[in-house]
């Protein structure tokens, strides 16, 4: 609240990642490859295999184009997107970090002359020469990936800092180290991936054998690093949050899953086609298992942000800026008098703090279906609990009046006509639409707070009682506000549901 | 519970500014190489130019002074924005589309760089530079444009309160027209201070610099002064205050700049024209922190020092230096060794 808004139409979920995922793949590739590339170098020196070090010169310079600008002003295209999305945590972070920072900067200088120096001194450097440039390069590329890994670990589990403050504290996080060798495995696995799709296509078949079984024998390696270090890393989460989160989690844990198959037919894949029939191995093949490997690395960054929520730094910080440390602030002084730079819209300014970094109205992670011919009264009500929705989202606290007005602000997007003409619906059928508009938020069937078990068989007037009283039910639970016929129809519903689940 | 608050300088504030102003003169020097560099390859005008060794050695740097020119640039935006942060985050905000795209303008100007390096044909070699100054020039303006208008905390309100979408572009020209033109005479300068130094080492050739550097210290003179002079109610306290006798000498710096290179005394004269342009980054600082009085005041921020992990730094630092010296002395040693 202490910064504008940028009000852009494409959700901000999408914005960070266009620029984020590019340069979170390069940069892994960037450490992994430097790796590749001298012990490449060595073993073929040793041999004194000429065609395989004109090999590694082109992929040398393929390799310094790539990282050294794409890799580094992406990675500056992150700080900057960050600090347009959310000032407020860019800003936490750089208040703590900037020494952090400032040693990486240090390395990412030695990285980039030791890079352009490597690729420029191929042909007139002495061999040892060379090589130590190579060596140089990598390691100044890993410990930057050292540092950076602190701040991003620090997001998810701040650990010990939430009470001292202090930057060692913060740094070497309880996820600090098992992120730390995933995240080495990871460029293992990429320079790997990465230099087998390049060797696909190199001639002669021998050559391009040899080649396709070293490259594989990496992807190989980094995946047996990164499965383990994986395992490690989710109990270090495990053991930072508390239990009753962990059942929320729905998301990530089917990404955990997703992400332990794509592994399985990564190493599977490569064992099959990159060293056993290495020879036959087809482009189109790497190409395939090249973009396995990107995913399973998305899978397993999604997750890392799935986790994280509703948060932007655990228990700090949450993803729309609110801070954890001024709820008694706002709670009795409500948003607007916060609210740095009004556009004139006070409606429009608190639906942006509150709501706009994770939604949209109409696009990414949309309201508009869930708020779709429902009534004023009924979107306060779920602003004021969006913490209860499933979801995992901040809290709301702002006055009743600012709720009002956000819900007045999104009421005015959304269809205002009744459910059953905007979905053609009638009868149960109508009923469960009004559920899951109306109730499944909070109460999905199936879910940690599944209400079957309460609603099924019961009388007529047990739920027009209920319906009645739903504001009494729970705290932030909304009154019913749908119109006679949403009533009956959700009554028709309810007669439908049994114990033990809905049919 | 108590959680940690951030609004705290992890160093004294002396040492945040030395190491902001410090870096910022480094991100000037390679910026104005590759900006003014890129005027003169372009603009020179030769029957073959594109033999004349300086042009050819130009073209085969500009790679890798445009790399310093990012690596120094990162180091002042992290320190702005540690200080800063307030202004700088809120004036990208208002104009976040051209913000953002000097990201990606960059990326396409040193990719054009490269191209120019590696090509062999003359037009395209052209093309490449061409696309390369244009992008430059558009992050230039776009950087005076933000910078601005962060000094001018009512004018962002102003601005954001009549547009949200990111889409503004700072329509107070007036406030950094002068700025942005006094910049690029600065590039001239430095172009051509940097041409005429290469130049040196191949005395049969003409010396392309020599026009740009002193057409560049001309214009620079004048667009200075106009700007200090449109700077409206700001120019009283600033004649007032210290950072007049930081200016001044800066001035007398490059001019002494100017008689030294006119004497062929590149060494001095670049020395000299080193300095005064530390004057000026701190003169610009000092008008910043008198456009930002009333709002803004940095030394009332607390102090929480990070002492260890600044030393640290200071040690990175240090073998960085090494290592880089280190790494230039290999690949030299072999690359003259070969040639003689
Ligand atoms: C920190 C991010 C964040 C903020 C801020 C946030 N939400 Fe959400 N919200 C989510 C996520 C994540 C979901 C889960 C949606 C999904 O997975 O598609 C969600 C789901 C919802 C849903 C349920 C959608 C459905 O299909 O069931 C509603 C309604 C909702 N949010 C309303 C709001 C409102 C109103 C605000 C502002 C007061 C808000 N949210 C603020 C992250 C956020
Ligand atoms: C904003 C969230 C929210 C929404 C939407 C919501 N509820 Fe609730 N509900 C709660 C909370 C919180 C409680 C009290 C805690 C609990 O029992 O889980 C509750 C309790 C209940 C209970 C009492 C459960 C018991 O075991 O005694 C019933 C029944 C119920 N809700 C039904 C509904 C129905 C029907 C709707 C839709 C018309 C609905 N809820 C919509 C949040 C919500
Ligand atoms: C082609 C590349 C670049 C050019 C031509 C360029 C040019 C400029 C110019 C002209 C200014 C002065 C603006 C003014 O005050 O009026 C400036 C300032 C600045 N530039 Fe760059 N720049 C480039 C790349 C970068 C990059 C990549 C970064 C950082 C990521 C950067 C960081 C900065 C910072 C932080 C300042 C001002 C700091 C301050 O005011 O304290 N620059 N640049």
């Amino acid at each position: 609240m202490h910064y504008p808004f940028w009000d852009v139409g494409i959700g901000y979920g999408i914005l960070m990642a266009a620029v984020a995922v590019p340069h979170v793949f390069v940069s892994h590739f960037a450490i992994g490859g430097g790796l590749y590339l001298i012990v490449a170098e060595h073993a073929a020196r040793r041999a004194g295999d000429d065609r395989h070090l004109a090999y590694l010169e082109r992929l040398s310079r393929f390799f310094v184009l790539v990282t050294l600008v794409f890799g580094a002003l992406t990675g500056v295209g992150i700080w900057f997107i960050i600090g347009l999305l959310n000032p407020a945590a860019t800003e936490a972070l750089i208040h703590t970090f900037v020494w952090g920072w400032a040693i990486e900067w240090t390395f990412f200088i030695v990285e980039i002359l030791a890079a352009a120096l490597y690729y420029y001194g191929w042909r007139h450097m002495a061999p040892r020469d060379h090589m130590v440039l190579g060596w140089i390069y990598f390691a100044a590329a890993w410990l930057s990936l050292f540092v950076i890994n602190g701040i991003l670990t620090f997001m998810l589990t701040p650990g010990k800092w939430l009470r001292t403050g202090s930057f060692w504290d913060g740094f070497f996080n309880p996820t600090f180290w098992p992120s730390l060798v995933f995240r080495t495995g990871v460029c293992v696995m990429l320079a790997g991936l990465f230099s087998l799709l390049i060797a696909s296509r190199e001639e002669p078949a021998d050559f391009r054998a040899r080649l396709l079984r070293r490259n594989s024998a990496w992807g190989i390696t980094g995946l047996a690093i990164m499965a383990p270090s994986f395992f490690w890393y989710w109990r270090a989460i495990l053991g930072q949050v508390p239990s009753t989160a962990v059942q929320g989690m729905t998301t990530p844990v089917y990404w955990i899953h997703l992400s332990y198959w794509l592994a399985a037919v990564i190493a599977a894949a490569l064992i099959l086609f990159g060293l056993l029939l290495a020879r036959r191995l087809h482009v189109a093949v790497a190409a395939i298992l090249m973009a396995l490997g990107l995913a399973w690395f998305g899978a397993f960054e999604w997750f890392r942000e799935s986790v994280r929520k509703p948060f932007i730094i655990s228990g700090y910080m949450y993803g729309n800026a609110l801070e954890v440390a001024r709820e008694p602030i706002y709670r009795k002084n409500a948003y607007l008098r916060f609210i740095s730079c009004p556009s004139g819209d006070e409606a429009a300014d608190l639906f942006r703090h509150a709501c706009r970094s994770c939604h949209t109205v109409n696009g990414y992670k949309a309201l508009k279906p869930a708020f779709d011919g429902t009534d004023t009264a009924f979107i306060a009500a779920i602003v004021k609990s969006t913490d209860l929705l499933r979801g995992s989202m901040p809290p709301f606290w702002g006055s009743a009046q600012e709720a009002d007005l956000i819900a007045a602000h999104i009421r005015d997007r959304v269809d205002t006509r009744h459910l059953s003409e905007i979905y053609g619906l009638h009868g149960s059928e109508l009923g469960k639409k009004v559920y899951d508009v109306r109730c499944g938020g909070c109460h999905r069937i199936g879910g940690a707070t599944d209400k079957t078990g309460s609603l099924a068989g019961l009388a007529d007037a047990d739920y027009e009682g209920l319906l009645d009283m739903a504001s009494e039910l729970g705290e932030g639970m909304p009154a019913f506000t749908g119109d006679a016929a949403e009533r009956a129809a959700l009554i028709q519903y309810f007669k439908t549901l049994k114990h033990g689940g809905a049919e | 519970m108590n959680l940690p608050d951030y609004q705290v300088l992890p160093a004294p504030l002396w040492l945040i500014t030395s190491l902001h102003l410090l870096t910022l003169a480094l991100h000037f020097i390679a910026m104005n190489f590759v900006v003014g560099g890129l005027v003169l390859v372009l603009a020179y005008r030769a029957q073959d130019r594109w033999c004349n060794p300086v042009i050819l050695r130009f073209v085969r740097l500009f790679p890798i002074v445009m790399a310093a020119t990012v690596t120094f640039g990162v180091a002042p935006l992290l320190f702005l924005q540690l200080v800063y942060g307030r202004f700088i985050y809120a004036a990208s905000i208002v104009s976040a589309w051209f913000w953002l795209a000097v990201v990606g303008v960059v990326i396409a100007s040193y990719y054009a760089l490269y191209a120019a390096s590696f090509s062999n044909r003359l037009s395209a070699r052209k093309v490449c530079l061409a696309v390369a100054l244009i992008g430059a020039v558009y992050v230039s303006l776009a950087y005076s444009s933000v910078f601005s208008m962060m000094e001018r905390p009512e004018l962002v309100k102003q601005l954001y309160a009549e547009d949200q979408s990111g889409l503004v572009w700072n329509p107070r020209f007036k406030d950094y027209l002068l700025r942005w033109l006094h910049m690029m005479a600065g590039a001239l300068t430095i172009g051509g201070f940097f041409a005429s130094s290469v130049a040196v080492g191949n005395p049969a050739s003409p010396d392309p610099g020599r026009r740009f550097f002193l057409w560049g210290m001309v214009l620079g003179f004048l667009t200075g002064l106009a700007y200090l002079f449109s700077l409206g109610e700001v120019i009283g306290p600033f004649m007032r205050s210290p950072a007049i006798w930081v200016l001044a000498p800066g001035l007398v710096l490059s001019l002494l700049s100017v008689w030294f290179y006119h004497r062929r005394n590149l060494v001095i004269a670049g020395g000299a024209l080193s300095l005064s342009m530390l004057a000026m980054v701190f003169s610009r600082h000092s008008v910043r922190l008198l456009q930002l009085e009333g709002h803004f005041d940095p030394s009332a921020v607390p102090v929480r020092p990070q002492w260890t992990v600044f030393a640290l730094f200071l040690v990175c630092f240090l073998v960085a230096l090494i290592l880089g010296s280190y790494m230039l002395r290999v690949f030299f040693r072999r690359a003259e060794s070969r040639q003689t």
